[in-house]
């Protein structure tokens, strides 16, 4: 893994945290309750964080969490975001089984390729969100999703990053 | 479940095998609660009003926080142009006060024509404060949080106004807090008149924060830049008199409006029983969609 050469010295001795393999879920479900902040918004244009983790984590690893515990994470963050209930459980458990798949076809990686990828699913969930507020009544304009689409994928970076260190630290590597 | 065959382990390729199981059944549960959560809405009602109830505390803490913070740096702005802000303030006020005596006779006109036409006179009370403590700043949709819910005998369907104008109306209800759908979402369509003039006109929201406003009948554009949106009371959820928006810029065959309480400002805002409610009993299917 080229990351692992980025992150400095190896030492002997030095082992994962206990609840290192909890951590990855957790933070995801810390994303999800970002929804709660007080923030004022007359336009949606926020990033939706929760998805922003997951995707992250499984960009990064291909084993963050055991597969199944996509559902559970995405109806955390439906309760949380306001969602209609079962959206993130179908949305969150796909994009593992996409991004598993695409797994087997890919014979490298690198950042251009998870960036692009990470665009992808992104354009996927906000297409989506829009597709659900139109069938419930709340039919907008197509170009209503190109400003938060954007501001998703110029956030990804970050949240990739973010969750780099996240994972260096919990492997205390 | 990253490589294709994890070797010649039977017990590692049927672990394989079952998380991808597993996965799909996720997938097939999540369509299943949406489809459940879009053809019956009211099915995940306690569920929602408990997630509601869990992050709203939260949410409210540290709006309390923010609040506090902006006080006072606006306050602080306030000082540094306290003399030219004295100024304006007393001219305004001397504009005020002759406008709130020919308010007072107006009043009294009103009353006393009221009296001789025997109207019924209705008292609308509040059935709750809260405040305004977070929004759906993440999704196309318009929704805020507010910090009073079915302990306060808030129930979902009932309207929200602020001193300012109209807000939304509620759609979850949780025991301490509820969610508001707001007049700027593309959902929440008023039945609303001109104030100069009083001409029907329709407002919906468009989802970024703004509001469209269309004439009832078809033909000339009756808006001017300026005019004042407000409830007609048609349909009987709003109550009638309630400003909404102010028209900033109009299009062809109707105008955009900016609601008058906006949600980022608005400190209070107060439920209100629905206006008439044997009417919107009456025809309470097409208003109680689900977000």
């Amino acid at each position: 893994m080229v990351r692992a050469a980025l992150t400095g010295r190896h030492r002997i001795g030095r082992e994962p945290a206990p609840y290192a393999p909890y951590v990855p879920a957790a933070s995801v479900v810390v994303a999800s309750l970002l929804a709660a902040l007080p923030i004022m918004s007359s336009s949606g244009w926020y990033p939706d964080f929760g998805y922003l983790a997951l995707i992250s984590w499984r960009l990064l690893r291909a084993d963050p969490w055991p597969a199944w515990w996509a559902a559970p994470l995405g109806l955390v963050n439906d309760l949380f975001t306001g969602c209609p209930i079962g959206f993130s459980v179908a949305l969150w458990s796909a994009s593992m089984l996409a991004l598993d798949l695409i797994d087997r076809r890919t014979m490298w990686r690198d950042y251009w390729t998870e960036w692009a990828l990470a665009a992808v699913l992104i354009g996927m969930d906000r297409w989506l969100q829009w597709w659900l507020a139109a069938i419930t009544g709340a039919r907008l304009s197509y170009f209503t999703i190109v400003p938060p689409l954007v501001v998703s994928i110029c956030v990804f970076p970050i949240s990739a990053w973010i969750v780099s260190r996240i994972d260096a630290w919990r492997l205390r590597r | 479940m990253a490589t294709a065959r994890p070797g010649w382990s039977r017990r590692a390729q049927y672990g394989l095998f079952f998380s991808f199981l597993a996965v799909i059944a996720g997938i097939i549960v999540g369509v299943i609660l949406l489809t459940l959560s879009l053809v019956a809405p009211k099915s995940f009602n306690t569920v929602r009003g408990a997630a509601l109830d869990v992050t709203a505390p939260i949410t409210g803490a540290l709006h309390e926080v923010t609040a506090t913070a902006g006080g006072l740096f606006t306050g602080a702005g306030n000082y540094w142009d306290a003399a030219n802000q004295n100024a304006k303030l007393k001219r305004e006020r001397q504009a005020m006060l002759q406008r709130m005596v020919e308010a007072k006779a107006i009043f009294q006109e009103n009353r006393q024509l009221k009296a001789t036409l025997q109207l019924r006179e209705r008292e609308q009370n509040i059935v709750a404060t809260g405040r305004i403590v977070g929004s759906s700043f993440n999704s196309p949709r318009r929704f805020a949080i507010l910090s009073a819910g079915s302990t306060d005998g808030v129930r979902i369907g009932m309207p929200v106004r602020s001193p300012d104008g109209l807000v939304g109306r509620i759609i979850d209800v949780g025991a301490l807090a509820s969610r508001v759908l707001l007049v700027s979402d593309r959902a929440n369509i008023v039945p609303a008149r001109l104030l100069r003039g009083g001409i029907p006109v329709i407002s919906q929201g468009r989802g970024d924060g703004t509001i469209d406003v269309r004439p009832l009948e078809v033909g000339r554009n009756p808006f001017k830049r300026g005019d004042i949106i407000i409830t007609s009371g048609t349909g009987g959820l709003y109550p009638p008199l309630v400003p909404i928006a102010r028209v900033v810029k109009l299009d062809d065959d109707g105008a955009i409006a900016l609601p008058l309480a906006d949600p980022a400002n608005t400190s209070f805002a107060m439920v209100q029983p629905p206006f008439e409610p044997a009417a919107v009993a009456a025809e309470s299917a097409p208003t109680s969609e689900s977000p």
